[in-house]
């Protein structure tokens, strides 16, 4: 059906958009997504931005250790979430991936429990925020090291090829890296075996204060996939549409043994790399302010609202919903005693070693 | 030194003024590494050098720490003085290969032909709640490696003058600078002349134990030893500052003295450089022993994101104090 519809073209030279930044369908095939999904991807943005709001100001009253903004890279995460089959694809996401986890259907709760380090967090307090992970969600755990999720991510898809499950991958990751041996070794593996996976690119032009143009002599990343056997599509990463209806292809490429495919989406990123940065340092409050105007939520409103299907009032409302649901989380994990010390000892191996289980000891007094 | 000239320094200053003064002195000296250029660095190192020596010698380099590392290797193989920056002994991993089978093999390897005079900095430790990933104490592991030469700075005075004596050696030099150290300040002198950085030193002089530490957590071991003194313990605290070769003649010394030791460590406990330690001191100095050693390291788990355990996964004063106590009361 879809894939009929459009057939999207492998190194296109401009990135693929299907709406304006006015809001108005432009795509040459037509909408075949209902009202109530239409409203949801919104709704998803729109939380993921909240969320981000919120991420930084537990930081700032020192309740999370870290943050690395999405904000701007809301429509290729929550594209990519509606694009895969929820419990049954897996994820391999990276650090800035909040609008993706949250879309797929990671809760309030759980994800605030993670990155406050809570007795409720299912991750057992070790992790660092903006690492989330869910084996009922099939969220991949995320990895520091940049790109050293990928190679993960492609044994997995090629697993679920040699036993013919029918399911497939999604990984995801910045332009930064693109440069690591890690991205280069595992895309091509998966073009060598063809694996059932999409890489996505959510290329906002920086690592950190590095310019895309430092990073590589390329002019795109999607350009990379030739040299590894597969399709590579440019899209516009403020469009979540577009990211949608690429994204969605590839995905069922993937599972009718079409092999893997490399998706650029180009984001932009509004905030800083992360709460330990200043990005005032290497970049003009002018040329953010320009970049704001591109912003992918309000492309999708002003879409919304032509379609009669938004207004001023079911965005308050909605805002209000979510910041009380924020707040009822938080108020749960305020409530919720510390993590008891010992606790770091588990888990190291599926058993308890006696090494361990005498360092335990000793640590116990 | 004249008392004159001293000025108040932080130990990221101090790195700072180093390479700024190597820059200087050697034009084949440059830095590169990610976010070394216009950001000036992870943790503000390299601040305002760019400005100072252009793009060419601050090098802002793609996200590959394999392709600079190795780049860097090649560098010094042409000619040059290279002052890598790994962010953090964490991404050195992505890089061990260059590291460990090109850089401190290749003197040996080729018969003697090719030096690699390159120096390797990063950031190590725990401390900033940042988890496993980001958390690791590796320098204990890379001074188990022939070939390469592995320095801790742990006081402003070594930050600044460690870095100059490393650039003269004719071997890869790591030099590991412990991320909780970077805001600490100490008086500090213009100059620097003739630095030593092979031998270990006595921080602090006792006569009842000797705490032997390095890096991030000889700050610690010196409160320790402070509380100590509180008690009536002489604890005298030894800084190792070179890992490898590991000066055993001051050590030896220091445990021929005081007759005890307890070693503090960051790393983990098994196979960790206090193990090192630990044996060499069973070797040469067994008969001047009136306790076993003991030691402090981290707890051999993954380090968590929780502060407080974080921080109790990790060496602490009254860990160290604790430990100490057992072996004064210990007898052999
Ligand atoms: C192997 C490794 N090297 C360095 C870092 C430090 N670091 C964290 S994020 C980052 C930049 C990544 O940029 P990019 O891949 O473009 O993603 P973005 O943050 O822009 O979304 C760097 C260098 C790291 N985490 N891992």
């Amino acid at each position: 059906m879809i894939a009929d519809t459009q057939n999207f073209k492998p190194f296109n030279p401009d990135p693929i958009a299907v709406l304006s930044q006015s809001g108005d369908w432009i795509a040459p095939f037509a909408l075949t997504l209902d009202d109530e999904t239409l409203k949801t991807i919104y709704k998803h943005m729109l939380a993921a931005r909240l969320l981000d709001e919120r991420f930084i100001k537990l930081q700032r009253s020192g309740k999370m250790s870290f943050v690395a903004p999405h904000s701007g890279h809301e429509a290729p995460q929550v594209a990519a979430a509606h694009a895969i089959s929820k419990g049954t694809d897996w994820l391999f996401p990276y650090y800035r991936d909040y609008a993706m986890t949250l879309a797929l259907g990671q809760s309030v709760l759980e994800i605030l429990a993670q990155t406050t380090g809570s007795r409720l967090d299912t991750a057992k307090a070790r992790q660092m925020p903006m690492h989330p992970g869910s084996k009922t969600l099939n969220i991949f755990t995320g990895a520091s090291a940049i790109a050293s999720h990928i190679p993960p991510a492609v044994g997995t898809a090629i697993s679920m090829k040699i036993r013919e499950t029918g399911q497939a991958v999604l990984t995801s990751f910045g332009d930064g890296a693109t440069s690591e041996g890690d991205f280069h070794a595992a895309i091509n593996y998966a073009g060598a075996k063809g694996a059932p996976i999409v890489f996505l690119c959510e290329n906002n032009r920086l690592a950190i204060s590095v310019d895309f143009n430092k990073q590589t002599g390329s002019e795109t990343i999607a350009i990379k996939a030739k040299a590894y056997g597969m399709p590579g599509y440019l899209v516009d990463g403020m469009d979540v549409l577009a990211c949608y209806y690429v994204l969605k292809e590839c995905v069922e490429n993937a599972r009718a043994g079409l092999g893997p495919s490399l998706v650029e989406a180009q984001v932009m990123r509004f905030g800083a790399h992360s709460s330990a940065d200043d990005d005032t340092v290497y970049r003009s409050k002018e040329e953010l302010e320009l970049m704001r105007q591109r912003d992918p939520i309000l492309r999708m409103r002003r879409f919304l609202e032509k379609q009669g299907l938004w207004s001023d009032k079911a965005e308050e409302k909605f805002i209000k919903e979510t910041q009380l649901a924020f707040q009822t989380a938080l108020d749960t994990l305020a409530e919720a005693e510390k993590v008891p010390l010992e606790w770091m000892f588990d888990d190291v191996y599926a058993e308890l070693l006696p090494h361990l289980a005498q360092q335990k000891k000793e640590f116990l007094g | 030194m004249s008392t004159a000239t001293l000025v108040k320094t932080s130990y990221r200053e101090a790195v700072r003024a180093a390479i700024r003064e190597a820059m200087k002195r050697d034009n084949r000296v440059f830095l590169m590494g990610e976010d070394v250029g216009e950001y000036g660095g992870c943790y503000a190192v390299s601040m305002g050098l760019l400005e100072e020596f252009g793009p060419e010698r601050i090098r802002d380099t793609p996200l590959s720490e394999s392709a600079f590392v190795g780049a860097g290797i090649g560098a010094a193989l042409g000619g040059m003085r290279p002052i890598v920056e790994v962010m953090t002994v964490n991404f050195s991993l992505l890089a061990l290969d260059q590291i460990l089978n090109t850089a401190a093999t290749l003197l040996h390897m080729s018969g003697g032909q090719f030096n690699v005079p390159i120096v390797i900095r990063m950031a190590t430790g725990a401390g900033r709640q940042l988890a496993a990933q980001h958390s690791h104490s590796l320098e204990g592991w890379y001074a188990h490696i022939p070939g390469i030469k592995v320095l801790a700075p742990g006081t402003v005075e070594d930050a600044r003058g460690m870095l100059w004596p490393a650039l003269q050696d004719p071997d890869p030099v790591l030099i590991f600078e412990n991320a909780a150290l970077y805001n600490m300040e100490a008086e500090m002198p213009g100059e620097f002349k003739d630095f030593d950085i092979s031998k270990a030193k006595i921080r602090r002089a006792g006569s009842d134990l000797s705490l032997i530490s390095y890096g991030g957590s000889l700050g610690k071991t010196l409160a320790a030893a402070e509380e100590l003194a509180k008690v009536g313990i002489s604890a005298e605290v030894l800084d190792l500052r070179s890992l490898r070769p590991l000066d055993t003649e001051t050590i030896m010394d220091s445990v021929r003295r005081t007759n005890r030791a307890v070693i503090v460590d960051e790393g983990w406990r098994t196979g960790s450089l206090a193990a090192e330690v630990m044996a060499s001191i069973m070797e040469q100095a067994f008969y001047d022993l009136d306790a076993p050693v003991g030691r402090v390291c981290s707890e051999e788990v993954p380090i968590p994101y929780a502060k407080h355990m974080e921080e109790a996964a990790i060496p602490q004063i009254p860990k160290i104090v604790a430990a100490a106590k057992e072996v004064l009361n210990a007898h052999v």
